[in-house]
């Protein structure tokens, strides 16, 4: 199985001769590695020089008690047939991070709209953060772990007085 | 009773000024209540004929399927990922079961396997036909409509017998394998459903000519170095010439023992786009029969009971599974921290790109007769972008 890895540890190794990054291959075409914030937009532009082309996903994963908040940058290579995620950790008071629209283009950009409006990070240098999904909503991003949506829709949907909304309050 | 006109007249008509409107620019809404549109909507600029710049306007089926899986133990959520898209409900069923799995390593029976493929393909063929259906019904071929949403109707009858639902197989791919066995005679029955889609694949060969090579060739071109910095995937990406389908360069379940052409075109415009799928089609039907020649014997489930929700939890860790879809790639990153709902879903669906980016770019400088055209060649499902 070693050899047969080959192709995904060089991934790595080619990343750590340039980057301080923590990585590990997860399975045949599976590779992950962590970065931090500051050498985020660097790592992305030396990967896209490896093959790493297609942007499948942006995500973010929210972790209220370490006060961080994690993206996860899925990319895609057609050539050498690896995915490719790259995580890095955001304070959770301050959630900015650079925009990957200059390496990925409209892309990137639209992942970023929905991450903004989803949970709040500020991407600098998109400029175009306009809600996507959520017309007129003008409370805090809902994707957050700390908004609690079950309590959110009783409050809005479910009327304690009328007596056969009252279960579910109870 | 032709009146001879007089000199006089003539002269006044001469001199009437011929009407120029001064301004030729206006906003034009396509969708979201436009018959052809589905839940969505695209804001455009034209001028004249001439589409100048186009916006999309998602939000009308965000419904949180992310946040809602955070809440869910994983048998609930596989209910929950057909609804993701109503046009291929097994297959989103399929990414969402594949990526529990991975995180808890449980070694899915090969018969199983074998069957989630077989789903995974029908349900693309009938997507296909849908897309025919409303391909043709944009382009005002209400015939080609309505053969083949007849033709999708032998397969949903095929889902009825197998998974007990018609449209939404209700979590039929599961954590594990299949909720149940194949019943008594179905490969009997899905053989002749496959003579029916060939039949029908006939008529559309036959179609070809007078619809929709007219209405589509040249429309709509996409560049292959726009495509992927669009993140266009599947049809749309193989129709500007990128070899590249994930059934082949990142194999799941038991696509590498199978025997299939990716086809590929390189002229990256509506029509080929519709070529693909049609060939696809052929594809899916040769995968179809090998699935049927080669089935296995043995258990669908592994465990094959069902433990109580409460006492399963999905072991810490993450993962990232993609697979193809009959409108490109569907992904869902999970991440798990050791209990019995998934810290965190991402589903990632093709049409997030195609429907707001890649329509976006191809709309502009587009005709307005041509839109419908453009819109259905990407063969777009809102459901499945707005999640």
């Amino acid at each position: 199985m070693a050899e047969s890895l080959y192709k995904e540890n060089k991934v790595i190794e080619d990343i750590s001769a340039k980057f301080k990054v923590a990585g590990k291959v997860q399975r045949e075409r599976r590779v992950w590695v962590t970065v931090d914030k500051d050498n985020l937009i660097m790592l992305c532009n030396f990967v896209k020089g490896l093959g790493f082309e297609h942007l499948s996903a942006i995500s973010v994963t929210d972790w209220p008690e370490e006060g961080t908040f994690e993206l996860t940058y899925h990319l895609w290579s057609y050539s050498e047939k690896i995915l490719l995620t790259i995580k890095t950790k955001l304070d959770r008071t301050e959630p900015i991070v650079n925009s990957v629209i200059s390496i990925w283009g409209e892309n990137a950009q639209i992942h970023e709209r929905e991450l903004h409006e989803l949970f709040g990070v500020e991407f600098e240098g998109n400029e175009d953060l306009t809600p996507l999904f959520l017309e007129d909503w003008d409370g805090p991003p809902p994707f957050k772990k700390d908004f609690d949506w079950k309590e959110y829709v009783r409050q809005q949907c479910y009327d304690q007085a009328n007596e056969r909304e009252r279960a579910y309050y109870d | 009773m032709i009146k001879q006109m007089n000199e006089k007249e003539l002269i006044t008509i001469e001199h009437i000024e011929p009407i120029i409107p001064e301004d030729t620019d206006y906003n034009f809404y396509f969708g979201p209540a436009h018959s052809g549109s589905g839940n969505f909507g695209v804001k455009l600029r034209i001028d004249g004929e001439k589409v100048t710049s186009a916006r999309a306007d998602p939000g009308y089926l965000h419904r949180g399927f992310e946040k809602l899986m955070e809440y869910r133990v994983p048998m609930q959520n596989a209910v929950l990922s057909d609804r993701v898209c109503i046009l291929e409900a097994l297959n989103w069923n399929l990414v969402h079961a594949e990526a529990v799995d991975e995180l808890t390593g449980v070694e899915v029976p090969q018969r199983a396997r074998y069957i989630r493929v077989l789903m995974a393909e029908l349900s693309r063929l009938q997507s296909h036909l849908i897309w025919y259906g409303v391909m043709s019904l944009a382009l005002g071929f209400d015939t080609g409509f309505k053969m083949a949403f007849g033709y999708r109707d032998y397969i949903l009858d095929i889902f009825e017998l197998i998974t007990g639902g018609r449209v939404y197989p209700a979590g039929y791919i599961c954590p594990g394998g299949v909720r149940r066995d194949l019943p008594d005679g179905s490969e009997d029955k899905i053989k002749r459903v496959l003579d029916q889609t060939e039949e029908m694949m006939q008529k559309m060969k036959d179609f070809d000519n007078i619809v929709f090579s007219r209405r589509t060739k040249g429309v709509g071109i996409l560049r292959t170095e726009d495509a992927i910095r669009l993140g266009a995937t599947g049809p749309v990406l193989r129709a500007c010439g990128v070899e590249t389908d994930v059934r082949k360069d990142d194999p799941y379940e038991i696509y590498d023992e199978l025997d299939f052409d990716i086809p590929v075109r390189r002229e990256g415009d509506a029509y080929a786009r519709c070529l693909i799928r049609g060939r696809e089609m052929e594809e899916s039907i040769k995968i179809i029969k090998q699935v049927l020649e080669r089935l296995p014997e043995g258990k669908v489930r592994e465990p094959a009971k069902i433990t109580p929700p409460s006492r399963v939890k999905i072991p810490e860790g993450e993962v990232y599974v993609r697979n193809e879809l009959a409108r490109g790639e569907g992904c869902v990153y999970m991440r798990s921290v050791g209990e019995g709902e998934p810290y965190r879903v991402k589903l990632r669906g093709p049409d997030f790109l195609h429907m707001i980016p890649v329509l976006e770019h191809l709309l502009k400088g587009s005709q307005i007769a041509d839109i419908p055209a453009i819109y259905w060649s990407l063969n777009i499902c809102p459901a499945d972008m707005d999640r």
